[in-house]
């Protein structure tokens, strides 16, 4: 139920986030999450391309029989990907609400490096009591 | 709305394609099949890591969606929409089974691989599909 996976993708499309909730989905190595974020990366840039119709933004939603996974980017081009239940509504409340944590406990966060990896206990924390609240 | 359909066999080779509402004219169709198959191969592949889900079902961006699906034999079958229709996979399973292998894997003149530049040639399944098209929810 709720919020399967969060991903949080820097500007050049590296994994600097990535977190399971919940044990629905494959357990998979570091590595491969890595791959994983990389190639989403370049297949939302793909996407807008081979749009019939001009102006197309990127891969926003993709659905199958099992999860739903949507994709938000920042102004600032970090994406976040949610990886939710098909059933779950509310992503947009949810992705705005993540946005937040992201910019008062990793932005505001001194020690924190722009476009690192995040090791914000803080926001780690936050993050998994928002979640868990998530219906 | 819909804006085209496209079918790739298993060595990646597009073998099919139409069109219907075509506003943004791509100037290379070869640059254009070969990036639907990335990302739907892409999409593919990370959906099966991730789950035990075969592949995806659909994929949609603000301007468009695209509906796929994908035979036993690997052939894919993807249909490019507007963003309010509804899953299409039903529709493509029809296409493939109602279609695809009535009139092409069935008939003994149809080549059963499609080496590059011929792909699938054949006015009854060209016809079926057409109408078959033209008579889904959403198609105007």
């Amino acid at each position: 139920m709720g919020v399967k996976s969060i991903y949080i993708l820097n500007k050049a499309g590296g994994l600097i986030f990535q977190r399971d909730f919940g044990d629905s989905l494959s357990k998979l190595d570091s590595n491969d999450y890595l791959v994983i974020a990389g190639t989403l990366h370049s297949v939302h840039a793909i996407t807008t391309r081979i749009s019939p119709v001009a102006g197309s933004s990127g891969l926003t939603v993709m659905e199958t029989p099992s999860f739903s996974l949507h994709i938000f980017q920042s102004q600032t081009g970090i994406k976040f990907m949610i990886l939710t239940d098909r059933q779950q509504y509310g992503i947009d409340s949810i992705a705005s609400r993540i946005h937040h944590l992201y910019s008062d406990y990793v932005m505001k966060n001194p020690f924190y490096t722009l476009e690192m990896p995040i090791r914000c206990e803080k926001f780690d924390r936050y993050l998994g009591a928002y979640i868990s609240t998530v219906a | 709305m819909i804006y085209s359909f496209w079918m790739y066999d298993r060595h990646c080779e597009c073998i099919y394609s139409r069109d219907w509402h075509r506003s943004a004219a791509h100037e290379d169709k070869e640059d254009l099949q070969k990036l639907i198959y990335g990302s739907v191969f892409s999409l593919r592949n990370i959906t099966r890591k991730l789950s035990d889900d075969d592949a995806f079902l659909s994929f949609q961006t603000s301007k468009y969606k695209l509906h796929f699906f994908e035979s036993p034999s690997n052939l894919k079958l993807v249909l490019i929409t507007d963003p309010m229709m509804s899953d299409a996979c039903n529709a493509l399973r029809q296409i493939y089974a109602g279609l695809y292998v009535e009139y092409v894997v069935k008939n003994p003149l149809s080549p059963i691989e499609h080496p590059r530049g011929t792909g699938v040639d054949n006015d009854l399944f060209n016809m079926g599909l057409d109408s078959f098209v033209r008579s889904l929810q959403g198609f105007a």
